[in-house]
């Protein structure tokens, strides 16, 4: 394997720190560029920047607005790929919208949507797709196929990169009562590009962990390192923490800390 | 049903707490209802708190001064009694979870003359991006210009507001969100705003003039654009020109003469 780019996502709000800082070899684009961002330039001029915006769901083809906005971002990032995810989380009507990520049913009717959607998506860029998988709290009984299997699926028909979500896939071995480790092998890791690793929290409405911007526990990172000895073509690890409320110190020491875990 | 339908069932049942509980969807019996219930629960604090940022950050700049944070509401017992009746992105919801932050903030005082004013702006900046939204453009999407002979009759679209003010508040917002020692004062000087949303869901605001506010009361989606410059005493090329700016903010669409 070669030595693996480690980086986090860029945080508007500690743009001075991560233009000075040192240890990030990455900067993960959750947005645009605000247009009045003074640290853009020099973030742009100092960083390899990966496109890691909201693009559309793959479950209808994208538009040619979206096409169109992907490729210019990815252009102005000069991004090595360009990701998406694993998600339908509006009504086709547009009626309803959890404006949060939530995957599909894994039926065989939405692997051949996003199949063809990812592949007509995949067309007409000019960098590797990369397709994160997203955590269901609960299974719906009309899904057909079990998450891993449906991605393997998925994987193979696309010839698309994986983006790995190490917490997503630690909450749905937690909420499974199944052993994290044991769930991540039936994955396909083969296809990995991309891992992310951050802490998570307990959330009172769900009564459990979920996903937060916060540091990584031991435990995560040590998942971390079991995963990358797994994923033969990862080529970077992001911490994937987004949020006004995120402070320069958790993110450079959870960089680090990754850094060193590996 | 198709899969892409039991998808969409699945959505409006984590969005729309009504439906969640209606005899329709406990009979599918899709998914374990306590974790669709906590999962529900979770995605509406988590859509309303970034609708509460964004929507109310001039307020949230104002904090130190009032003391009080606008998404402070989401963990207080109005909001956990909204939670049954809430459908994520309505006019309706976005109404009530606004009016909770504006007796939230509005409780301070009078400890900033504009303060009144300031959160009527921003709730109505919320409301107005409630509702359905188009997500992707369809290959029949035609353009709605001005002048197109299939596009003739202008209507106000629903949920366009006009604001009328006593603060000058467009002059004092860009200096709440930068940093200040002494509140920033607004001048007391009577000003009308039109907020507006695209199709696609961007919220515009604009200061609304007398023609303006005449074309609004006015586009009923029936009266021509003949009919409306006579109504509204405008000359067709200036009622032209007001109209374009209204429909590129989202605040006039075109029915069709059909």
């Amino acid at each position: 394997m070669a030595s693996l780019s480690i980086g986090a996502f860029y945080n508007p709000h500690l743009g001075a720190e991560l233009v000075r800082g040192d240890g990030i070899d990455h900067l993960a684009m959750a947005d645009p560029p605000a247009p009045g961002d003074p640290h853009w330039p020099a973030i742009r001029a100092r960083h390899t920047l990966l496109l890691h915006d909201y693009l559309g769901q793959l479950s209808e083809p994208l538009d040619e607005r979206s096409i169109e906005r992907a490729r210019t971002l990815a252009e102005l990032y000069r991004t090595p790929w360009v990701a998406e995810h694993f998600q339908c989380l509006h009504t086709v009507d547009g009626t309803y919208n959890l404006n949060y990520v939530f995957p599909p049913l894994y039926t065989e009717d939405f692997l051949e949507r996003f199949v063809r959607n990812a592949t007509a998506l995949k067309a007409r860029l000019d960098q590797p797709l990369v397709m994160e998988n997203i955590p269901g709290f609960f299974d719906v009984q009309a899904s057909q196929l079990p998450e891993p299997v449906w991605l393997r699926r998925f994987f193979d028909a696309t010839e698309t990169g994986f983006l790995l979500d190490l917490p997503h896939v630690w909450l749905e071995a937690h909420y499974r009562a199944v052993n994290p480790e044991r769930w991540l092998a039936g994955f396909p890791l083969d296809r990995v590009v991309e891992l992310h690793v951050a802490g998570v929290e307990e959330d009172r409405d769900l009564g459990g962990p979920w996903i937060a911007p916060a540091e990584p526990s031991d435990e995560m990172l040590g998942f971390l390192a079991h995963a990358v000895t797994q994923c033969p073509q990862a080529k970077a690890v992001t911490f994937d923490a987004f949020s006004p409320s995120l402070t320069a110190e958790a993110l450079f020491r959870s960089v680090e800390r990754i850094r060193a875990a590996l | 049903m198709s899969d892409r339908a039991l998808q969409d069932d699945v959505i409006r049942a984590l969005a729309d707490a009504p439906y969640r509980e209606s005899a329709a969807w406990r009979a599918r019996r899709l998914a374990d209802p306590d974790r669709v219930e906590r999962f529900a629960r979770f995605l509406a604090r988590h859509f309303y708190y970034e609708r509460v940022v964004h929507f109310f950050k001039y307020s949230r700049a104002l904090a130190r001064v009032t003391g009080r944070g606008p998404e402070a509401v989401l963990t207080r017992p109005g909001f956990e009694a909204l939670v049954p009746t809430i459908v994520l992105g309505s006019r309706q919801t976005a109404q009530a979870v606004a009016q909770l932050v504006v007796t939230h903030v509005g409780g301070a005082g009078p400890v900033i003359p504009y303060l009144a004013d300031l959160l009527r702006y921003e709730a109505a900046m919320m409301v107005v991006e409630a509702g359905p939204r188009i997500w992707r453009d369809g290959p029949e999407r035609k353009d709605e210009g001005v002048g197109s002979a299939e596009w003739s009759a202008p209507e106000k679209v629903e949920g366009t507001v006009l604001l009328e003010l006593a603060y000058d508040l467009p002059l004092v917002l860009p200096q709440l969100l930068r940093p200040w020692s002494d509140v920033p004062q607004a001048p007391a000087r009577s000003t009308t705003l039109l907020v507006a949303r695209s199709p696609h869901g961007r919220v515009a605001v604009a200061r609304s003039t007398a023609a303006v506010a005449a074309l609004l009361r006015l586009a009923d989606g029936r009266k021509t654009l003949a009919q409306l410059a006579l109504d509204a005493g405008l000359e067709v090329r200036e009622l032209e020109q007001t109209l374009h700016g209204l429909v590129e903010l989202g605040a006039v669409r075109f029915s069709t003469g059909s």
